[in-house]
């Protein structure tokens, strides 16, 4: 009897299962093979949000800028001029900037997109209830760091403030329905392009008052852009389809975009082998990067296309670094001798393995301005022994005992243990202490832990101006975490906030990044390559490629 | 994983601790006990095998990098990824490392790691169980229900939080991460067993002839326990070595240039398409260990309970 | 019967209070800023406002009561990292892909596993005996990932033409099998050796002796006397191992890119996502103390004397 109750159970608890499995079987099954107008591709993680208020990573900021019209697109690299979006035309004198949007911008119920929406959007996100992360981005303009700080009544230093007074001092402001005006806190000539970021995109106000936190779900989402989202299953995937009523939409070639979240390189690597994807942005393991360079030409499973095609590598805005306690390592030439014996090409050749550029400074050689702006930087491509050790006789006390602090990711790992041993080559010990992500970054500070002698980052531009980056290393900066304070550098940086001409910025720049990486340098910190970015693609995907802002534009991308 | 082999050996070490009650008394018969238990072991062919097999990994593991000098340091470009072949037995990583010794440098970490979390894990069980079970009474009940909470813990994610308390990976956090929420079957079965023994003649008779509580519990019940002890090394062994695998997979192992074999398999999953020797070796030296522990643990077993035997 | 029942509810109550509390006062320790996700340092007036939107600049008690409270009304709270979304939303999307992945698995072990140990110790000490449970000593052996991976490699990516799996995700009905197998190895074996042991146990049994003395039909006697008594082990070792399967899929779910409740929880950890990781680990432990309740219900049930020794 017991015998027979269990095999009961067990029959009914495989039925019900059975029923339950084919009924998921049934619902969106994405595309085991490839269709014309279909773009199949992974990406590497869940978006943390599609509110334009909220997101913050690349991931949500590429999805969105294909759900949403921005503003202002950048043209190619590395000028990346502003190029017209949303916004027909525009005007800048000095610190007032007018935006004149365009009449036929509508939101996908085919209400149009106007100037009130941006200013409901824009004093949403500086709202201090939402706490959003990129707020920051609107300090640029006038107000919005006080409206910012004032929550519950209170601002940072526990006065008394007013919110609502607070929110109409802001300098944003709807002339009339299709003019916008913007007060900056001072002139910032790169504002345009700043524009073109994921924070400054509009939400629709009735969704967000209609479904609060959820209004960002795939049946409540309303945007304004070539692509809809048709679904979106958390950590699973999700799937834009055209909007055939967008502005620009005869123009858009793609149908449907089905996007899988892959975070293991090895799973998209064999999802990609397999077939199931044409595009891979997850990545690949390194290991099997050379696989990739090496099948030009070479079919396996009809995945892998005609020579270079496989694998695309797009330069990116943005630094891999190695930063100095320069209060611990307090003798430049020691500095010095340690950026000198690292053998920054074997990195790029052997670990990274996809097009990364040696760093000869710290501003990317891609941007615009770049390679004069780092003209007088003198990081060495591959490792001087000769003169890292002519840099370390000239050093009174070396410290010869070294913490590095690096975050646990693979790739960093495998970098830290080939400088690891680089180093040793002169003479110095690294320990490598090893931590955790979130954990690492509360850890550096600021203020700056005083127990970390070398620590590494990387620093991927917000904007494609080279401020963006030269001024982490003022003496203000919240990210500056090597004690380094210099106060010609910082004037400086001052300077150039102030002046519009481009070609007299780029001067002031090249001072700057001379200050940090130049012969005479102080070496706060030692860029180690320039990033890049990977993807791989089926030879019947045409169009694609990765902004340097690391953003991807759907709207020019065909599957044949 | 393991906890579903104690379910099955709380009930028969229960009959084992009877048995044994029964039978032991004095430290006179321990000997005889002890001797009769080794020779039923070593006739018991797959545990000999079994010891011999896991003294054979303990050997590789220990002498091998006193025997080959490597340096972690011994970074050569040129030499990464070679497949194996007589000079270098294993292959080359992408550092160009040498395997062989690096899988006994794991090896040893591997080890270490597993030795100690296991020998944390009886301390901390055997004090709870021997305390609960020697006082009964409110303590007693009080330790129990407090034991049945912490059965509630999820052990991967108390191991993961653990790890994650400490920050930084190295050898003593992972122990401790490893043995939070692992010694809670070895209380329970600890506390039956003393339970148990406490019943017996000879303890009363202790008692009776005015042994303070101490003398009682340390000559007289931990003594009788210890086979039981020994079988559960032996069976706790596996489990913690396949954590601190499970944890170094998920990348929060132990830092380099340090290696455990976790952190092996972890480096050679990420190439196991071009390169698979490399996660194949350290998974295939977990798997050699779990499976002597194994063998031994059952052999153990079986020549402390003398009633599972072929019929 | 019932009173035993209800007292086992009633202490449910305090222990998960316990293991709410335990998992707070842990995650509380781990360092780390949820809001801060890139090198980009926080803005202070923008760290301000994130602490107030989420309690944090509150007392840490009154974090816990506000926790507390949340639990009683099954609001788990929201997510800090995934900015739209609810720890409720989490856990319903994510939880019942994980609990098919487990079931999945279970049946697999429970199918392959039983008729393996039951025929094992039919046959025992015949060749087929000895593959089998050589087969399922080192099936227990190999790490999980490395059976995962090998399962990917050679099934999905490999022979994908003939088998047409899948190499990653959940759609569809082919996407299952991999995972369950990989998944419910382990089980599976441990399932065959417990079946194994306690029909050898049972087999040996006077009554057994007696029925075969008898006359009765051997196959009578398996299948009604023997094969009964013999599960019980097996079925008290289900429901921890039930525990195990979902806890401990997070290796399966990661290199199988299952959306499961595994994957979230140890992104939440290193993402700190302070909510998550406590509503997921409460709900882990929820379900393991009443897997719990449940064998121990049926225990009692079905020997009377652990009423009394475990009560």
């Amino acid at each position: 009897m017991r015998n027979r109750s269990i095999v009961r159970a067990g029959l009914a608890g495989i039925l019900a299962v059975i029923v339950v499995g084919s009924s998921t079987a049934a619902t969106g099954k994405f595309g085991q093979s490839q269709k014309a107008g279909v773009l199949r591709m992974s990406i590497g993680a869940e978006p943390p949000s599609l509110d334009a208020g909220l997101a913050t990573d690349t991931t949500s900021s590429s999805i969105l800028f294909n759900l949403m019209d921005p503003l202002i697109r950048l043209g190619p690299g590395p000028a990346l001029k502003p190029l017209p979006g949303a916004a027909a035309s525009w005007k800048v004198k000095g610190a007032t900037v007018t935006l004149n949007l365009r009449k036929n911008v509508r939101w996908w119920n085919g209400k149009p997109t106007t100037a009130q929406d941006y200013v409901y959007s824009w004093l949403r996100t500086l709202s201090s209830a939402l706490g959003a992360d990129y707020a920051y981005q609107f300090f640029g303009v006038k107000g919005a760091e006080a409206y910012n700080s004032c929550a519950g009544g209170k601002d940072a230093k526990g006065n008394a403030c007013d919110e609502a007074a607070l929110r109409n001092a802001v300098g944003i402001k709807a002339l009339n329905k299709w003019t916008l005006r913007i007060t900056l806190t001072s002139p910032q000539p790169w504002f345009i392009q700043q524009l073109s970021h994921t924070s400054f995109l509009p939400v629709y106000k009735p969704a967000v008052d209609q479904y609060g936190n959820k209004f960002t779900e795939a049946g409540n989402f309303m945007g304004n852009g070539p692509f809809k989202l048709a679904s979106w299953k958390h950590d699973a995937s999700l799937a834009l389809t055209k909007n055939t009523k967008w502005r620009n939409a005869g123009s858009v070639k793609l149908k449907r975009i089905e996007m899988q979240i892959i975070t293991d390189g090895t799973t998209a690597e064999n999802a990609f082998d397999a077939g199931n994807i044409d595009l891979n942005t997850t990545g690949v393991p390194p290991s099997d990067i050379p696989k990739y360079k090496k099948l030009a030409g070479g079919s396996r499973n009809g995945a892998l296309g005609p020579a270079g095609k496989a694998i695309q590598i797009d330069p990116a805005l943005g630094t891999y670094y190695y930063g100095f306690n320069v209060k611990n390592i307090s003798d430049v030439n020691q500095r010095r001798a340690m950026a000198f014996a690292i053998d920054r090409k074997a990195i790029a050749k052997y670990i990274t393995q996809t097009g990364q550029v040696p760093a000869k400074g710290f501003t990317p050689g891609g941007i615009a301005g770049g390679p004069t702006i780092d003209k007088n930087s003198f990081m060495p491509a591959s490792h001087q022994t000769s003169k890292a050790q002519d840099f370390m006789s000239k050093v009174a006390n070396p410290k010869k005992d070294i913490k590095l602090y690096i975050n646990n990711s693979p790739a960093h790992i495998k970098i830290a243990t080939a400088i690891q041993a680089f180093w040793k080559g002169i003479g110095i010990t690294a320990s490598i202490k090893i931590q955790e992500w979130k954990q690492y970054l509360q850890f550096l500070g600021p203020p700056p832990n005083s127990d970390v002698d070398v620590y590494r980052l990387g620093w991927i531009y917000d904007f494609p101006d080279a401020y963006n980056g030269l001024v982490l290393w003022t003496c203000d900066s919240g990210n500056n975490n090597t004690n380094w304070c210099n106060k010609k550098y910082d004037s400086l940086i001052n300077q150039a906030t102030k002046t519009p001409d481009f070609d007299k910025r780029v001067l002031l720049y090249q001072k700057a990044e001379s200050i940090l990486t130049g012969a005479n340098g102080d070496l706060p910190i030692m860029p180690i390559y320039w990033y890049t970015f990977v993807v791989y693609v089926h030879k019947n995907v045409h169009g694609f490629l990765t902004a340097p802002t690391s953003q991807y534009d759907f709207t020019k991308v065909s599957v044949s | 994983m393991v906890a579903d082999r104690r379910a099955e050996f709380e009930a028969s070490l229960i009959r084992t601790a009877e048995t044994r009650g029964q039978e032991a008394g004095a430290a006179l018969q321990r000997a005889s006990l002890l001797r009769d238990a080794v020779h039923r072991f070593s006739r018991n062919r797959a545990a000999a095998t079994a010891a011999f097999a896991f003294l054979v990994l303990i050997g590789f593991v220990f002498i091998t990098p006193m025997v080959v000098s490597a340096s972690p340091y011994d970074i050569n470009f040129e030499n990464a990824y070679l497949s194996p072949s007589w000079a270098h037995p294993f292959g080359t990583d992408e550092f160009g490392r040498d395997l062989f010794v690096r899988t006994a440098l794991g090896g040893r970490v591997s080890v270490e790691i597993g030795f100690a979390a296991t020998i944390a894990i009886m301390f901390v069980g055997i004090v709870y169980g021997a305390i609960s079970g020697f006082a009964g009474g409110w303590l007693d009940n009080a330790l129990m229900r407090f034991l049945d909470a912490l059965y509630g813990l999820p052990y991967l994610p108390f191991a993961i939080i653990t790890l994650a308390i400490f920050g930084t990976p190295s050898f003593w956090p992972m122990v401790v991460a490893l043995t939070v929420a692992s010694w809670f079957t070895t209380a329970r079965v600890m506390r039956g067993q003393i339970i148990t023994l406490k019943e017996n003649d000879y303890v009363r008779a202790a008692h009776a002839l005015g042994a303070r509580w101490y003398r009682v519990l340390f000559r007289h019940l931990l003594p009788n326990t210890l086979g039981v002890i020994i079988v559960f090394v032996f069976l706790e062994l596996p489990g913690v070595v396949l954590g601190e695998a499970f944890l170094s997979f998920l990348g929060l192992g132990i830092s380099p240039p340090k290696a455990s074999w976790g952190t092996l398999a972890q480096d050679g999953y990420s190439s196991y398409q071009s390169h698979p020797y490399i996660i194949i070796v350290p998974s295939l030296a977990i798997a050699w260990l779990i499976l002597s522990a194994f063998f031994i643990a059952d052999g153990l077993r079986d020549a402390l309970d003398p009633r599972t035997r072929s019929y | 019967m019932l009173k035993f029942i209800v007292r086992r509810v009633v202490w449910t109550v305090p222990v998960i209070l316990l293991v709410i509390l335990m998992t707070f006062v842990m995650m509380r320790q781990i360092k780390g800023n949820p809001f801060q996700v890139t090198e980009r340092a926080v803005p202070p007036s923008i760290q301000r406002n994130l602490d107030r939107k989420y309690h944090l600049d509150k007392p840490w008690y009154i974090q816990y009561a506000y926790y507390v409270k949340g639990v009683a009304t099954f609001d788990l709270g929201p997510s800090l990292v995934q900015r739209n979304q609810t720890v409720n939303d989490v856990i319903k999307e994510h939880f019942p892909v994980s609990l098919k992945l487990g079931l999945f698995a279970m049946i697999w072990a429970v199918l392959l596993g039983i008729p393996l140990g039951v025929f094992s110790a039919l046959k025992q000490n015949s060749i087929f005996d000895y593959a089998a449970m050589g087969f399922v000593n080192s099936g227990y052996a190999l790490p999980n990932f490395l059976i995962s991976t090998l399962l990917i490699y050679f099934f999905a990516v490999k022979w994908r033409g003939v088998t047409g799996f899948p190499t990653n995700g959940f759609e569809g009905w082919h996407a299952w099998i991999l995972p369950a197998l990989a998944l419910g190895h382990a089980p599976m074996t441990v399932f065959a050796r417990i079946v194994r042991g306690s029909m050898l146990e049972t087999l040996q049994q006077d009554y057994i002796r007696t029925a075969k003395a008898k006359g009765l039909r051997w196959r009578r006697v398996v299948g009604v006397h023997v094969l009964r008594n013999s599960m019980i082990p097996a079925v008290t070792a289900a429901a921890p191992l039930l525990g195990f399967l979902i806890a401990g899929s997070f290796i399966v779910e990661f290199i199988f890119g299952i959306p499961g409740i595994g994957r979230y929880f140890v992104n939440s950890i290193t993402g700190r996502d302070y909510s998550v990781t406590m509503g997921i680990t409460v709900m882990l432990s929820v379900i393991i103390i009443v897997a719990n309740l449940v064998v121990d219900v049926l225990y009692g049930y079905l020997d009377p004397r652990t009423r009394d020794a475990r009560a």
